[in-house]
């Protein structure tokens, strides 16, 4: 039945939408009937409601990302166009494997039900990756909690324990191995938490799926398949959802939107999958394949239909649906967990039933689960343009050309910037105690062991896994049967960096997240980003979204890709989530969030970060400036101190990076640590305390030439203006016990030695011997106005006991 | 003489089948995954089997309870009860228990369960890399035992407890706990995280019927190869792995889990040792 949205005056019309529980503006809906050139049913605007949704079309931020983001790169294999995007991994006996990786948010279900919508983030985020004929073979987590020690403290740990729990639930289950993550706790998560997801995959190139239907469609009669668990109400309106303000009337409306996670019968659908790719392979049959999202069968269907140039005639009575008298829209768009669809030649859907039916039998796992054919394609005919048909039985439930409802919508938003003032008045540091304040850091929700969390993951399924999370600075499987290829993968995103300088703090995660990977000896070959930021009609928060994108474009181009210099690190996969804020409607802080993929020949010379062996040497390695604006200790000794963030000197980042990925591959270093939250201080007693606070060593390092006027500085390459190495102002000692501005720690043999400064000198990286690994448990650094002399196992013990006075979890 | 071949068993939601398949080959087992469904006669086709970790039908009721009462695992038991070797590892262990074949004093009688781990301050899911050490002998599985072995593992329900204290004592006495949890230099535990679960008597095995079945917490799949170790593991296995670093042979060597795989090789095609 019609809605007659182009006759109806704006108060009915507005009232009629709500109370379909469409989010659609009256424009937007008095545009859809423009474009069916009569009024549309109620299954076609809840179908343009997730279509137009911001999740879906990307209606404000699509031109920021084009213009800002490179895409492209000799290794990438498919970019940002598809469910997750492909790069070249590496080639065994003439088979090229490649990665596949996408990247969502599930902030809004995780703020409403954390549990279910942490589990269906990582639920949905795989099924993007399997459906380009990958094995997801890694999973990782950046989580952003609310302050847990303040106004609502014991939710924002309660969310955060139940988050935990949802991914352990989801991902252990699956059977896919936890590779990484990290974890935030800031206020302006408060009332909305940010949980983002990573899936990677590993293909066959000669092997990847497209989601859309195949040219072969042309020239034999293809069927289309629905696959996995029966359609219900679950997950009704998600990505209008997730395109919302989050108020509290909200919060209670939408607990329908939150899906249902399935992990046991996903993991079948898996196996079946795999099967299923395997027939097609055999009988050298194209197909399309793609995972239901939002907007469910409609979008689906329309989608790959769409994207291969065809139209589609659907019949809904021919789906499986888990209540016979579920309302149209329903049946048409709603977000039920665990389907996939799958465009196949008809000669083969006989044995691709059998599948799922009678081999897998999902239908013994869940009632109503299995495969059925519910449509088929229909090849464009010359003159008419390709439609899309949905029926229910004889009732006619869509019917529109196909491009109308793929083809989006967009917005041109208004952005203006936020005035950042620097404080005037100095950083209050004088008469801190350097080591107090390090015993403070490592023991608060900052820096506190994550441990526990990732010790209720599940890290090591498939057997693959060569760095466990909190191992070393990014995590590394091997996962190609009789290679050494690594894959290294990590996530970052400091949000105080943003808040102050939102173009600066996302080129800061891009270059930490490469860094990271450097320290496995992998060179960065890929990112993808998720970009968190709040309501974009509000033009403060929309110029910090544009800026934050142009800054992640402009650091790939400036990092480049250590194989190929004059190529940017890609960017291949992405999500953007907006309308994130607080109950008072003050945005988050600008949260990107940035996934970088390394690729190392030979994971066997990965190492981790701890102290290896007394006697060793430790090189401060990179040059740094000496800026406190931004990092946590700055935060931890005066919230309202607001400073300039350190720049970012492209050209010598990349010149330490080569060298760091070098040095690790020549198995020249046992231990690598980068310097990130906490600074230099904080990376020692990292490295000293190692994955799980028991490493066996201590260290003894002299600071003094890092910031005396009357040092010798032991190098001025790689060092820009005023730089330590520059030689022409002194730093701080603040800035170089706590500056964040990278740079790394490397532990080297004596015998090592000679050969490091060489290269270092060569490369032209600044890099200084500042000590050793000693014996016995303890940390002392001389050289800083207060000594530093700490005992390891009362630093492990409150390192270690942090987050677990913050999540325990006691047995009921 | 050909070699005896064993199934891995895949029962739905179990999810460690491929790797557990691959350790066991390249310990020179003739190996192959089995569905659940494939009839009663192909399971009698196999010498030997394991039953890998995961989560078999949700661990729906209890872990392991729907596949120890499937009909297939009738099949299996018949074939054990008749002498062939029945390694469960984890969720596999959970489902020996569950069906009876670990301790198996009684056909068909459980014994033991599988209880919830009990950690201070942390309930469900834990994984961590633990050491374990053999005890007793005659049972097929841990013959060549001697040091501590480094193990991960990844489980939520790991705690053997009996049904009362005269039967636990009966089993101490008849040294069904094979394998205990100890600390890095094979000493007895002081409780967590050596005992990671709070398994009474530490026991990390317990064995059944007549030595030729082990029910096995840990993952030996994850341990076949010395590059599979962490680095920062404490022990004569920690300084192994650590001169290891970057050499492909010494790395692609035998891991601490790999005796437990091996065992199955020493049996021929008619399932005797």
């Amino acid at each position: 039945m019609a809605i007659a949205v182009s006759s109806m005056d704006d108060r009915t019309l507005e009232e009629t939408l709500r109370s379909m529980g469409i989010t659609l503006t009256l424009h937007e809906a008095r545009r859809v009937a423009e474009l069916l050139g009569r009024d549309p049913t109620e299954t076609e605007l809840t179908l343009f409601d997730t279509m137009w949704s911001e999740h879906c079309s990307y209606k404000s931020s699509r031109p920021a990302l084009k213009r800002h983001l490179p895409t492209e790169a000799s290794n990438v294999v498919l970019g940002p166009s598809e469910d997750a995007g492909v790069i070249h991994f590496t080639e065994v006996d003439g088979v090229r494997w490649a990665l596949a990786i996408a990247h969502e948010s599930h902030n809004h279900p995780s703020q409403v039900m954390p549990l279910e919508g942490a589990a269906t983030g990582i639920g949905g985020v795989v099924r993007d990756v399997y459906c380009m004929g990958a094995d997801v073979i890694a999973t990782l987590d950046p989580l952003r909690f609310g302050d847990p020690h303040g106004e609502n403290g014991e939710r924002s740990r309660e969310i955060a324990r139940e988050v935990v729990e949802g991914i352990a639930v989801y991902g252990n289950a699956l059977g896919v191995p936890n590779l990484g993550g990290d974890v935030v706790f800031d206020g302006c998560y408060d009332d909305n938490c940010l949980v983002n997801v990573v899936a990677i995959g590993l293909v066959r190139e000669d092997r990847i799926t497209r989601s859309r239907v195949p040219e072969a469609a042309r020239t034999e009669p293809y069927d289309f398949l629905l696959v996995g668990k029966p359609t219900d109400w679950s997950g009704m309106g998600g990505a209008a959802f997730a395109s919302a303000d989050l108020d509290a009337e909200a919060l209670k409306e939408n607990l329908g939107s939150v899906q249902v996670p399935d992990p046991f019968l996903k993991r079948m659908l898996v196996l079946a999958n795999q099967a299923m790719l395997e027939v097609a392979w055999r009988e050298k049959a194209a197909i399309g394949f793609k995972d239901l999202g939002a907007g469910g069968i409609a979008c689906v269907s329309s989608e790959l239909a769409d994207a291969g140039g065809f139209g589609i005639e659907l019949d809904l009575d021919e789906a499986s649906l888990a209540e016979g008298d579920l309302p149209a829209p329903v049946a048409a768009c709603s977000e039920t967990q665990e389907r996939f669809g799958i465009a196949c030649p008809a000669r083969l859907t006989p044995q691709i039933l059998r599948i799922y039916n009678e081999v897998y039998e999902l239908g013994s796992m869940y009632e109503g689960a299995g495969a059925r054919k519910v449509g088929r394609v229909v090849p464009p005919k010359e003159d008419e343009e390709p439609r899309y048909l949905l029926r229910r039985g004889a009732q006619v439930l869509v019917d529109a050309p196909i491009s109308t409802i793929t083809e989006g919508i967009s917005y041109e938003r208004e952005a203006r910037p936020a005035v950042v003032h620097f404080s005037e008045r100095a950083l209050p540091a004088q008469g801190r105690d350097f080591a107090a304040d390090l015993l403070d850091l490592l023991a608060s929700e900052h820096l506190c062991s994550r441990r526990p969390l990732f010790q209720h993951y599940d890290s090591e399924v498939k057997a693959d896994t060569v760095l466990r999370p909190g191992e070393a600075d990014a995590g590394v499987v091997t996962p190609v049967e009789g290679s050494w290829a690594g894959m290294a993968a990590t996530v970052d995103g400091n949000h105080r960096l943003c808040r102050i300088d939102p173009y600066l703090g996302a080129a800061h995660a891009v270059v930490e997240a490469a860094r990271n990977v450097a320290c496995v000896g992998a060179s960065p070959a890929a990112i993808t980003d998720c970009l968190n930021y709040g309501n974009p009609e509000v033009p403060e928060v929309f110029h910090a979204f544009v800026e934050g994108v142009r800054g992640i474009g402009d650091a790939c181009r400036g990092l480049g890709r250590i194989e190929a210099p004059d190529e940017a690190l890609p960017v291949v996969s992405g999500n953007v989530s907006f309308y994130n804020q607080n109950a008072r409607g003050k945005a988050i802080a600008p949260s990107p969030i940035i996934c970088c993929l390394g690729v190392t020949p030979d994971a066997s010379t990965c190492r981790s970060l701890s102290l290896k062996e007394e006697g060793n040497l430790l090189y401060r390695l990179g040059a740094f400036h000496g800026e406190l604006g931004g990092s946590l200790w700055a935060e931890w000794v005066d919230p309202q101190w607001v400073g300039p963030l350190p720049p970012l000197d492209y050209a010598a980042i990349r010149r330490e990076l080569a060298l760091v990925v070098a040095l690790v591959r020549e198995r020249k270093v046992q231990a690598v640590h980068d310097v990130s939250e906490g600074g230099n201080l904080v990376a020692l007693a990292e490295m000293a305390l190692g994955r799980e606070s028991r490493g066996r060593w201590g260290l003894r390092v002299d600071f003094s030439p890092l910031w005396k006027e009357d040092a010798d500085a032991p190098s001025a390459a790689g060092a820009t203006d005023g730089g330590t190495g520059g030689g022409k102002r002194a730093l701080s000692p603040e800035a170089v016990a706590w500056g964040e501005d990278g740079g790394f720690w490397l532990e080297v043999r004596p015998t090592d030695a000679a050969e490091l400064e060489r290269r270092a000198e060569e490369a032209g990286v600044w890099c200084a011997r500042l000590g050793e690994v000693s014996s016995g448990r303890k940390m002392v650094v001389e050289g800083l106005p207060t000594p530093v002399e700490i005992d390891l196992d009362g630093l492990a013990a409150r390192r270690e006991r942090g987050i677990f006075e913050l999540l325990r979890r006691d047995v009921s | 003489m050909s070699r005896a071949r064993i199934a891995v068993l895949q029962f739905p939601g179990l999810n460690c089948e491929r790797e557990t398949l691959r350790e066991l080959q390249r310990s020179g087992v003739d190996a192959s995954i089995v569905r659940w469904n494939e009839g009663p006669s192909r399971i009698r086709d196999f010498a030997g089997f394991v039953i890998p970790g995961g989560f078999s039908y949700q661990d729906r009721v209890r872990a392991g309870a729907i596949a120890a009462k499937s009909s297939v695992l009738d099949t299996v038991v018949r074939e054990v009860e008749g002498g062939k070797p029945i390694l469960g590892i984890c969720n596999g262990a959970q489902i020996l228990v569950e069906a009876g074949l670990v301790p198996g004093e009684e056909p068909g009688r459980v014994d033991v369960c599988l209880a919830r781990n009990r950690i201070e301050g942390w309930s469900g899911y834990h994984s961590r890399w633990v050491f374990v050490k053999a005890h007793g002998d005659g049972n097929f599985f841990t013959g060549d035992l001697t040091e501590p072995l480094p193990l991960v593992v990844a489980h939520a329900e790991g705690r053997f407890v009996s049904r009362d204290r005269e039967a636990w004592e009966r089993l101490r006495r008849k040294g069904r706990f094979v394998l205990r949890y100890c600390d890095s230099e094979g000493r007895d535990p002081r409780g967590f995280p050596d005992n990671p679960n709070g398994s009474p008597d530490d026991v990390a095995g317990m064995s059944g019927l007549d030595g030729q079945v082990l029910a096995f917490m840990p993952h030996p799949e994850r341990a076949a190869h010395l590059w599979q170790v962490p680095e920062d593991l404490p022990g004569v296995w920690g300084e192994r792995r650590r001169r290891a670093a970057g050499d492909r042979s010494a790395l692609m060597g035998d891991g601490p889990g790999r005796v437990l795989l091996r065992a199955f090789a020493r049996l021929n095609r008619g399932g005797s040792t």
